[in-house]
Order: structure tokens, then sequence, then C-alpha cells
């Protein structure tokens, strides 16, 4: 059986109205047929035309008409399996299943100073184990836990990322392009038996492919894997300032990278990422943790619905705040409820703090609560004769009437609670007792205790860690060959690898 | 024949069937069963529900449900072990309530539990106890020990007037006086002049031992 | 009036109909055939009068489903309770979301965490406080403490209730316990309302206190808040949220009955909630997500009663320290209320359980209501917001929208801005000390001590009423006995 994750079991919460929904779809078939997209590769203006575009290859834009449009839209399945290295971490994407997905972050922090460092390559590889341990952490996205680690050339980077996590984890995976580095990707996982979706459609806002994304969604389905389109609008500055507006540009992006999906191979297994935000008008930089962010989502998630295609929330996975602190903790939680409730199919939670620039293993342990205690929610209220206890509330009266003590206490407390694992849930004198933990401090020791007992079930076989070598070896080669590596990087890159 | 019915009744503790181990019990003497053999092995599944909750595998009903079944088959026993006249091993007598104005029993009923786990003799009077109660049972059983709970500090008048009548009746050095209860301190026990605190029901249970020194 | 926010979208649902129904059904079923215990001869005598079942040897009432239905009609869906500033009067109910503090027992040593009795002052100063943040509505009951310093607990509801007159024009509401004779007078020298209050006692159980108090509110013409008394699934409750919902709404809908039998038409919110038990501890796990779905959950059914809903319970969590967990565990609840049709939530200041209360908390938690504010406000859609004419001129990179004139119109209305929340970039943040939420929260603290001072003071004679009532109280327990 795959994976379970949670299943949302009432209607999902909408923001926007019917009309309000089609007003935006309109807008992004008008806008994809008279601003069109730019697609800076000659393949895919080629294929445009063929199929009816109008593509103008001076400026290569394409021109899409919207029958087409939403002809490819319906090419995509509502639900699929992806496989993962152990069948019982399959995932099935779609409809009301909720999946939490770790967030990724650039480097790990100095929990003494709270400042970003690079995290060293077992930080890395603990890390990664941790997440494999933690329950209400479905998958890995690609650069998670971090965007690489200390030592490692650029280039190297997602190929390493990626092997790591097939070595400590058995749970399915996301992965990145970047160089050509989708090669080496896509070997690997099927050395293992597996598959990835690859984040291959990237688009640059406003309204741009580039080439790169573009051959890498050409690789991606010669592979037959499935496909995620992503694109990264900020209100203000690659888009409109309005979320509604926004809404159209980022959404129209996406849209045009569907097309060329499924005019590449019909039927391909596709998913919506993104990632958008308000920008901070102090800073310029964007505003992570803003409630703009969840607006969009949740008004999102409806368009998807519509288009019957899974896709994705990043609003909880970052903050502002450069701690584990009460804002990092509203800034997370509200937006992790709200795309929940909402329906995205995957919700970043675990680990991420501020930006995509910081990730910490406590920080994922912690989130594994919130996660468990949003999955419950979603799962809602069972109404049945035996949960109303009708019969029960006769029999126990009122006061000195009790509870506790009943059959149906025992029976049912567990199936309705969630009990968080490291929240700090002591009163205030055994609090005191206990030498006044946080969470954070319990979130330590189960870290601790997952690095100690925790084992990778089950693990490479050693023909496939020779594979994962020997592709990993390929990739170096490859990129020394271009010139990609330095002298310099390869002579610190071999000491890492000793 | 005998170690299948207290083997049974002790099954049915740990599996908190409280009709059962009141007819077990019953069954028991019918037989002809040491009561005192009956009340060790009552103890002992009490015992080991209270040693699971420690280990954090067993949760709060449950222990409220092996105390329940327990003390549905003990008054049986206990009649028993009186009517012969045997002397019951026991570490003291706990009279056990929630004090006057209060009617939170969940902190108690832990207590009690465990009490009874660790080998006491308990005796639950219940929640919105009045101080002549609790003087009464004191008196009534013997008590070593008299345990008071509160969620509330707005009690601290009700127990104070406790043990001013223990002290009026010259039953003050008879007995050890120990609270608890949420939002109590240490210092709000010096106060009322009680002998011992402790904030959780494990702690109150091995206080209960300290001040007895057992 | 006030204007709180206002939720533009249909509310969140999480039972379908069938469920809602079938939880009225059942807390129907409970009122009639397992009924409440009202320990009032008062209440009984009058349930009595208007056909309930009423069994004097145990005080418990049985109460007919039609009169429980026709007491549910007579209850306004929306009403208006006047502050002492009529900018500040409130009309509760509909789409429309105010936020009120939570309370605390004590506040805490900032620097060891630990609980400590607040002074008179820090009592004042967190009135102040309140009374400068935008998105506190409504005063509670009891806050921002229980009492304060070397005030005698029979004095505490009333020391507090006159604070509040005194350091704020905001509305308020006020608990009893036999101070309601004294918090009516008060409330009429400063011409205000009060929201009065009746608690009950799960399971099924009014005492009588609480019910000779809202005789006493009602008299006096206020509105009244019919309080669960925080049914604790699992202890007082069902451990199932769907039994919990009946046992929990059946009290309360008993209360409903009682007020509207005593002045039909009476002005009444209803205040549920209901959380799981701490299964290691025994206390209520306060911030756990079962206290949400049954707030959810509950909101459906008072909504399809037309009566308006306090979720009071969102400003408490398990955490002793104002960090990650207290985050998610307050916000959570929080946005979760505001969805699901609450509209009255209470969430400021509010740390562990009803223990502590701490301003720097309420001024964090301001931001966050402002947040939650901000989205139930929800997208505005038109043809300026979709701006398909904009996108066709900026086009593809390197198109750019920060130097549209769209985007300067546009840009504050659709973002909210928090004010202390750390919003940097990691090199301003280091050169910056590392400021975190706390640290700004406290800069406000101060600021709002400093320049801060309530729109309308009491008049002299106004402040005078307030002194002698306080005397009159503080001569009436001397001579009881009880200070």
């Amino acid at each position: 059986m795959a994976m379970k994750g949670f299943t949302r079991k009432f209607k999902p919460l909408e923001i926007i109205t019917e009309e309000q929904v089609e007003a935006i779809h309109r807008g992004i078939l008008d806008v994809l047929q008279t601003t069109g997209v730019r697609f800076e590769s000659k393949r895919a203006l080629k294929l445009f035309e063929k199929n009816d575009c109008q593509v103008d290859y001076d400026n290569m834009r394409v021109k899409f008409p919207p029958g087409l449009v939403e002809e490819c839209l319906r090419r995509c399945p509502s639900s699929f399996r992806v496989k993962a290295r152990e069948p019982k971490n399959d995932l099935i994407i779609g409809g009301n299943t909720v999946y939490f997905v770790a967030s990724p972050g650039m480097q790990t922090v100095d929990l003494d100073t709270w400042e970003p460092r690079p995290a060293t390559k077992k930080e890395y590889y603990d890390t990664v184990k941790i997440m494999d341990a933690l329950p209400n952490l479905h998958l890995f996205c690609c650069y998670t836990p971090y965007f690489g680690f200390e030592g490692i050339p650029e280039v190297m980077k997602i190929p390493e990322g990626l092997a790591a996590k097939i070595r400590n984890s058995n749970k399915f995976t996301w992965s990145c392009f970047s160089n050509d580095c989708e090669i080496f990707n896509i070997k690997m996982v099927k050395a293992v038996g597996t598959e990835t979706i690859i984040l291959a459609m990237m688009a640059s806002p406003p309204l741009t492919y580039y080439n790169s994304a573009i051959e890498c969604a050409f690789r991606t389905l010669e592979a037959d894997l499935p496909i995620g389109v992503d694109t990264g609008t900020v209100f203000g500055a690659t888009g409109p300032a309005t979320i509604a507006g926004s809404l159209v540009t980022y959404t129209a992006e996406l849209v045009a990278g569907i097309v060329l999906i499924q005019l590449i191979k019909p039927g391909t297994r596709t998913f919506i990422a993104g990632f958008p935000h308000p920008q901070n008008m102090r800073s310029g930089s964007p505003a992570f943790g803003d409630i703009g962010i969840s607006l969009f989502d949740v008004a999102f998630n409806q368009i998807c619905r519509k288009y019957e295609i899974p896709c994705r929330n990043t609003a909880s996975a970052y903050s502002s705040s450069k701690k584990m602190d009460f804002q990092c903790g509203y800034e997370r939680g509200i937006p992790a409820i709200l795309s929940a409730v909402s329906g995205a199919q995957f919700i970043h939670v675990h680990g991420g703090m501020y930006g995509e620039l910081a990730h910490h293993p406590i920080q994922d342990i912690l989130d594994d609560d919130v996660a468990g205690m949003i999955g419950r929610f979603i799962e809602g209220v069972e109404v049945s004769d035996e949960t109303l206890a009708i019969d029960l509330i006769e029999k126990v009266g009122p006061i000195p009437g009790f509870y506790l003590n009943k059959e149906h206490t025992r029976k049912w407390w567990r199936k309705e609670q969630f009990v968080p694992e490291v929240a700090d849930r002591l009163t205030y004198p055994e609090w005191i007792n206990s030498g006044k933990k946080t969470a954070f401090d319990y979130a330590k020791k189960r870290m601790e205790e997952i690095l100690a007992t925790h084992k990778v079930d089950p693990p490479l076989t050693n023909s496939q860690e020779e594979d994962i070598e020997r592709i990993l070896k390929e990739a170096r080669e490859y990129y020394r060959k271009k010139g990609l590596i330095t002298d310099e990087e390869w002579e610190t890159y071999k000491k890492v690898l000793r | 024949m005998s170690n299948e019915i207290l083997e049974n009744l002790k099954k049915a503790i740990l599996e908190y069937e409280s009709e059962k181990a009141a007819n077990l019990a019953r069954e028991a003497l019918e037989k002809k069963i040491d009561p005192a053999k009956a009340l060790n092995v009552m103890t002992e599944a009490v015992r080991q529900v209270g040693d699971g909750f420690g280990r954090g595998e067993l949760w709060l009903p449950d222990l409220v449900g092996a105390a329940d079944a327990m003390q549905s088959a003990m008054p049986i026993i206990q009649k028993e072990i009186e009517r012969k006249g045997m002397k019951v091993e026991t570490l003291g007598v706990v009279v056990v309530g929630t004090v006057f104005g209060d009617i939170h029993s969940i902190g108690k009923t832990m207590v009690c539990t465990l009490l009874a786990a660790e080998g006491f003799t308990v005796y639950d009077l219940g929640v919105n106890v009045t101080a002549e109660k609790f003087i009464e049972a004191v008196k009534k059983y013997k008590a070593d020990i008299l345990a008071m709970s509160a969620l509330m500090t707005m009690t601290a008048p009700e127990q104070r007037k406790v043990i001013a009548i223990l002290k009026k009746e010259n039953l003050r050095d008879k007995v050890k006086v120990m609270v608890g209860g949420g939002s109590l301190t240490e210092e709000f026990a010096k106060n009322i002049g009680a002998d011992g605190y402790d904030p959780t029901a494990p702690g109150g249970a091995k206080l209960a031992r300290r001040l007895l020194n057992k | 009036m006030l204007k709180g926010f206002t939720r533009k979208f249909k509310p969140l649902e999480i039972l379908t109909e069938e469920h809602v129904e079938a939880i009225h059904r059942g807390i129907l079923d409970v009122l009639q055939e397992t009924g409440v215990r009202f320990e009032s001869k008062r209440a009984l005598k009058l349930f009595e009068k208007n056909d309930c079942q009423v069994d004097w040897s145990n005080n418990q009432v049985r109460f007919p489903p039609a009169l429980v239905e026709e007491c549910l009609r007579k209850a306004p869906s929306s009403f208006r309770i006047k502050a002492r500033d009529p900018k500040n009067d409130l009309i509760i109910g509909g789409n429309t979301v105010y936020f009120e503090p939570g309370v605390g027992m004590q506040t805490i040593d900032i620097d060891t965490w630990e609980l400590r009795t607040a002074t008179r002052k820090e009592n004042y100063d967190g009135v102040t406080i309140l009374d400068a943040l935008d998105t506190v509505h409504f005063l509670s009951c009891y806050c921002p403490y229980f009492g304060f310093d070397n005030v005698p607990s029979v004095m505490a509801m009333l020391e507090s209730v006159a604070a509040k007159i005194r350091n704020s024009t905001k509305a308020q509401w006020s608990g009893y316990q036999g101070r309601e004779v004294f918090v009516i007078e008060m409330a009429k020298a400063a011409g205000i309302e009060l929201l009065g209050n009746i608690i009950c006692s799960p399971p099924l159980t009014y005492y009588g206190d609480g019910v000779e108090n809202i005789f006493r509110f009602i008299e006096a013409g206020f509105p009244i808040d019919v309080c669960g008394g925080g049914t604790i699934a699992g202890a007082t409750g069902p451990a199932t949220v769907a039994g919990s919902l009946i046992a929990d709404g059946a009290l309360n809908v008993a209360g409903i009955v009682l007020v509207q039998l005593i002045k039909p038409g009476t002005r009444v919110i209803v205040q549920g909630g209901a959380g799981p038990q701490n299964m290691r501890q025994g206390s209520p796990a306060f911030g756990a997500i079962g206290g949400s779905l049954h707030n959810v959950a509950y909101n459906q059914i008072f909504r399809h009663y037309k009566i308006p809903i306090m979720d009071a319970g969102c400003y408490a969590g398990s955490s002793k320290r104002i960090d990650y967990q207290n985050g998610y565990e307050k916000a959570i609840p929080a946005v979760l209320a505001a969805l699901s049709g609450a509209n009255l939530i209470g969430f400021h200041g509010g740390m562990y359980g009803e223990l502590s209360w701490h301003p720097f908390q309420a001024i964090i938690d301001d931001d966050v209501a402002g947040m939650i504010g901000r989205f139930i406000e929800g997208i505005k859609v038109n043809d300026e917001t979709l701006a398909i004419d904009l996108i066709e001129k900026v086009g593809p990179i390197p198109g750019f929208y920060l130097n549209k004139e769209h985007t300067r119109k546009w840009w504050k209305k659709e973002q909210f801005v928090p004010k202390v929340a750390d919003r940097l970039t990691y090199p301003e943040w280091m050169k910056t000390g590392k400021k975190s939420c706390l640290d700004y929260a406290k800069e406000r603290m101060d600021e709002i001590a400093a320049t801060h001072k309530v729109a309308i003071p009491l008049t002299s004679s106004q402040e005078k009423d307030i002194e002698r009532i306080l005397k009159e109280a503080r001569k009436y327990y001397k001579e009881k006995g009880l200070i």
C-alpha cells in the first residue's frame, strides 16, 4: 500500500467565488493568447507552431489558442502514483490527500548565535536520516535538507544531495536541474528502481522559460518520469502587486509549461509547484511569512482544483524570523493549516526557518508535531452513534458524573486526540521540576535518540551502492571536463569525499 | 483451580473489567481461597499498570480503569479479611480527597491509584470533601496520612481549617498531612502547615513513603 | 462602532449538514432524557412554570424540544454592546470577527519564565497596552490578570473591572461570584454595558451562584455570555469530539433557554469550548488540535442556531515561554476560529493555560490578529486587480512591476505589514543586534507606556462614583468576614 499521508474529510475552504475563479481563468487564457509567453528553445517553439500556436521567432514569443490550452489541461491526470524505493513509501498524489514535504534551506544555523553557516557532509547525511525517521514527513524536496554541503562544487550539489537521500532514506524525493545534472539524477533513481519528480519546467517570471528548463523537461519525459512545473512570482516585482493580478501571471506561466509537457507527451503525470511571495517593500527581498502568500495559495488551490491538477503550497515553508521563536511558530503554523484546509496536495512544513536560507533538524522535529496536529485536524470529526455517545451521556449524567474511567474513553481517546512527541505538556510545577524544558529541548533529545537508533530499512544493496557511486563519478568527470569544477574546487571536494 | 481464579482476577484488573473482577473476587471466596492472596494479586495488577504508566506505555484512562476494577473487587475481599480477623500487610493507611470548594478529581484519582500500587491502604473520600468529613475518616480508619488535593489556591482557608481541627482534636501528631494539586506550591504547603507537598501524582506516592520513612 | 474584521467568504465547515442535524438531535435528546442540574430554586420554578419536567430531589430539569427550539429562536442573531466611547461599541454577529485578550492568573518573570503575582501598576499598565492595541476590540473578564498584589480574592473582579473602566474606553465583560451587584453599579456609573456571564460546570450542571448572577444581569438589561465552562473530553465529557459537542452543546443550550425564559429577546453570545484531556498529567491539553476540531464544529452548529459565538480559548498553549510551540499552538486555533465563524476570539497575551499573561505576548499577538484579520478579508477580484492590461504591457522578462503606478496604488491594500515581527534580511538583522519580535515588542511596550493616553478619561464625578462603589464593596466584604 502506498503512503497514506492525511486525508481531508470535509469540503475545502474557498475564499473566492466560482465567478471569481472563472474571471481568473479567463484572464489566464487572455494573457496566454494576447501577451503570450517567451520560450527560449527552438525545439519547443517548433512544437508549439506545429500545434497551432502563434509563434514569433524573433522574440521567441508563443501565443496560445484557448482551445489548445484547455485540452492540454485536461490531458493531465488528476491522480497518479509515483514510486519510492520502498513500496510503502509510494505516493498516490491527488484528490483530498495531503502529504507533508520538507522545506529546503541553503545552510544550517548555529544554535548559539542563530547565524547561518554551511552544513557539513555529516550534518547533511544525519539530517536526512532524521527526516527518514519522522512519521509525518512524507517526502523530500530537491534541495532538502540543504542546498549542498561544505566543500562540494556548485554543480555537484544536486547529484550529491540526491545520492544522500537515496542512501539515508527510502522516502520519495523530488529533484531539480542545473547544468544538465538531471542526466545523472535520472540514472541514479533508475539504478535503485525508484522514480523522482523533477521540477523541470521552471519558469522565470514574468512569462519566460529559459532553455535549460525546457531541455530538462524533454529529458524527464524521455525517461518516462513524472514532472513538476514551477514558477516563483514576487507580487509587485515580477508580477502585479495585487493578488488577483499575480494569480493571473503566475498561473499563466505554469499553464504554458503544462501545455508544452502535454504536447511533448500527452498524459504525463504533472504536478504544479510554484513559490509565490509579496515583496518586502523595505528591503526588496521576498516577504517570507507574509499572510499574502496564504491568500494567494488558498485561491490558487481553488484554481488547481478546477483544473484537476495536484499542486503544492510553500507559504508554511519559511518565516522571516531568524530564530525558532514565537514569530516562526505563527508565521508558519497559520499558512500550514490554511493550505491543508484549502486543498493543497503537498505542503512544505518541516525544517524551514528564515527564507530559503536556513534549515535545521531540530526544526524538522518540532514541525513533525505541527504536521501531525494539522493532519489530525483535516481528518475531521467522526460522527456515528458510537462517537455521539448519547447513551453514555445519559448514563454519566450531571456532576459527579465522570468520563475518565469509562470503557468508551479508553477505546476512543487515542483515536480522537493527537499526542505530540516533543511539545511541552507539563503543568507549571512539573515543568519547573523538569528543569524548565521546552519543546526545543525535547526535540534535541529526540534528535539524539533518532541518530543513535534509527536504521534505514532496507538499506541500499551493495550493487545499488556501487551504481550510485559510479554515477556520481561520471558526473564529477563530466563537470571536470566541462571546466565547471576548477582544480582548486576539486582538491577541496576530494577531501570531503574521503 | 485456585491459581486459575487468581490469575483471572489479576487479568480482569489488567483488562479494566470491573464487573468481572468483582465476580471473580466473590468466586475466590466461595472457593475458600485465602483473601490475603487475592489482595496480593490485585495489588500486583495495579502495580503493573502503574509501572506501565511510569514508563509512558500506558495512559491515564488505563490507570483509572485498573483502579476502578480493583475498587470494585476490594470491598468484597476486605470484608472477608476483617471477618477472619486477619491483618493486612500495608505500608500505611491513607485518607484521600479533594477539598471542599473544589470538584477536580483527576489528580486525586491518580494519587489514589498510585498509592494503592505502592502498597498503601487507600480510602478515597471523593471530591468537594468538607473538613468534618476528613476528620471523621481520619478517626474511623486510623489514618497514617491525610492527603488533600486541590487545583485552586483559593481553597487554602479550607485546608487550614482541616489542620486546625486536627490540632484541636489532638490528632495532628498522629497523622501526616500532604497536599498536592496543579497550582499549589511548596510555599503554599508550608503556609497552611502541611508536612509535605508534591505537584505530581507519582511524586505524591513517593512522598507518602518518605513521610512514613518506608 | 468598531469595525473589527469581516470574513468575506463562506466559513470553513468540517461537518456535513447531516452531522449538524445528528448533533442537534443529540442535544435535544440529552436535554429531554438526561436533563441538566440547576442548583437554583428560582430557576427550577421558572422551568417548571414553562412546562419543563423538574425533579426537585436532584434539581434535574428535563426540557421539551419545542421549548428549546423556541428559546433558541428568541435570541437575537446580532446585537450591540455599548462601550464608554461610542466608537468602541461592538455590533456582534454575522461575519464580523472581533478579538479580545486572553487572561492569566498571574504574570511571568521574563528572565526565569516563572509565575508571579502582578502588581497593581502592572495590571493598570496592561489595560493601557490593551487600550492601545488596534486589534483588541473588547476586554475580557479578568483580563489582563485575575487579580493583583494585595487584593483580597473577593475584590479581584471588582478591582479588575474598575481598572478597565479607568484605563480604557473599550467595551468589556464581567464574571460573577456574588460581586455582580457592585459591578452592575459601576457599569451604570460609567455609562456602559457589561457582558454578563453565566458559567456552567460540566457535565450538565449549573451551580447556584452562577444562576443567581444572571438574573441580576438580565434585570439590569445587560447582554449575557453563556459560558460552557470548558468540557474536558475524556474527563467531564465523552472522549470523542462528536460526543463532547453534544455534552457541551446541551449544557450551553440549557443556559440559553434559562436566559430567554427570564427575559425573551435577551442578547446572548455563546461560549463553547472543549478540549482533550492530557492523558499523562490529567490537566487539560491546552493548545491541542482537538480543541480546534471541537470549536470549528461547534461554530457550525451555533451558526445553524443563528446565535453569536465566542471562541474565548485561543489564547492558551501548553508552552511556558513565548516560543515556537506557543506560536503554533495559539495561531492555528485562532485562524481556525476566524475561518469558521467565531464572532469574538480570545487571543492577546495569554500564555500557558489560564495561568499566565504577559504584555509582550499581547503586543506580538496584535500582529498575529492583524494577519488573521487580513486573511479573512479575502481577495478583491475585479478588472483593476486582475490587471490584464498591465500584464500585457509589462510582458515577459525584462518586464518589471515595481516601478508601476498600479504597484504604488495597490501594494499596501493587499499586504499586511506587521508592527513587531522581524522582517529583516540576514545582514540587516546582524547589523541591528539580532533583534527578534520579542525585542521589538519590548520597544513597542515602552513607546505605548510613554505616549498612549486613554481617549476619554473618566469625569471626576464618574471617578468618585467608582471609588465610592469600591469602598462600599470593601466594607461589605469586611463585614461579611471575607476580607
